[in-house]
């Protein structure tokens, strides 16, 4: 996974191997279960567009977290004025948004490692 | 007359308020104005050329006068516009203050060319050509670095933020 070198150095990789390395603009192109025994678990939305309207959550943060940030607001508006006692529920939210940062980076290792694989004829479809 | 009769005089007349007075009066005392100051008519006739020419003591073939064009600069000749800036500093002039000799012709613009006006012979190092020229070429490099960049712009390594949505799928790595 990217050190911290590799960030500097992934544009100039992309732009001389842009059959393997994916752009991070891209959204994955290979099956999903490709290469798992069984089939792998789907993400729940468990938020839902009446609630995150409600709450008037800004569209980018509409994701697979927003109940924790729904959550999180809502403690705010009761707790104020010491949001401090909702930290918590903050703490619940930044950790829901580092473990979904971590499943796109393993998205992209995986598609990265794939692209390679099939490049040298290695990948069975 | 006496002195203090001129002062007398001459302070009257500074006084006098503008609108009922003669304005040419007022001016010319005010300002220390004398007739000898005007220059003569433009010179017309070969003779009256000569005549200008010998009375601003200029040889006739470098006596040249302004255009009669309704400027009024009559017979007064053209001298070449040097400002008292770009003169010799170290020269003993006789009036250092102004750069000049005494007796010196004095270009019609004197006044505007004088060390705490405009300098005329005032000429840009480097020139504005090699300056717009530098400019250019400083403005292109730093948009050809910022180019050169672009092309090969860092990332997180990082599959784009996954958004629930109709229809699309996202999984999980348990």
């Amino acid at each position: 996974m990217g050190q911290s070198l590799d960030v500097y150095q992934s544009g100039i990789k992309l732009y001389r191997n842009p059959d393997i390395i994916p752009s991070p603009l891209d959204d994955p192109t290979f099956d999903p279960n490709l290469g798992f025994k069984k089939p792998r678990t789907e993400r729940v939305m468990i938020a839902t567009d009446e609630e995150m309207r409600s709450a008037k959550i800004p569209l980018a943060n509409r994701d697979y977290c927003a109940h924790k940030l729904i959550e999180f607001k809502a403690c705010r508006k009761e707790n104020w004025p010491f949001p401090v006692k909702c930290q918590h529920e903050k703490h619940a939210y930044l950790t829901c948004q580092y473990e979904d940062f971590i499943m796109r980076m393993k998205e992209y290792e995986r598609e990265k490692r794939l692209r390679l694989k099939a490049k040298k004829g290695e990948l069975e479809i | 007359m006496s002195s203090s009769q001129i002062f007398k005089c001459y302070n009257r007349l500074s006084r006098l308020p503008l609108n009922n007075s003669n304005s040419v009066l007022v001016t010319s005392v005010r300002n220390h104005w004398n007739k000898d100051y005007k220059p003569g008519p433009f010179p017309k006739t070969e003779a009256e050329r000569l005549a200008a020419a010998k009375k601003y003591d200029m040889h006739p073939s470098e006596y040249a006068p302004y255009n009669d064009d309704g400027t009024g600069f009559g017979d007064y000749p053209k001298f070449k516009a040097q400002s008292a800036e770009s003169k010799d500093p170290n020269y003993p002039w006789d009036f250092p203050e102004f750069k000049r000799n005494f007796n010196e012709p004095l270009h019609v613009q004197f006044d505007l060319f004088r060390e705490d006006r405009y300098d005329i012979n005032y000429r840009p190092n480097p020139s504005c050509k090699v300056q717009f020229a530098q400019y250019i070429g400083v403005m292109s490099l730093s948009f050809l670095i910022y180019w050169l960049c672009d092309q090969v712009k860092g990332f997180l390594p990082a599959v784009p933020k996954q958004y629930p949505g109709v229809g699309k799928k996202h999984y999980t790595f348990d």
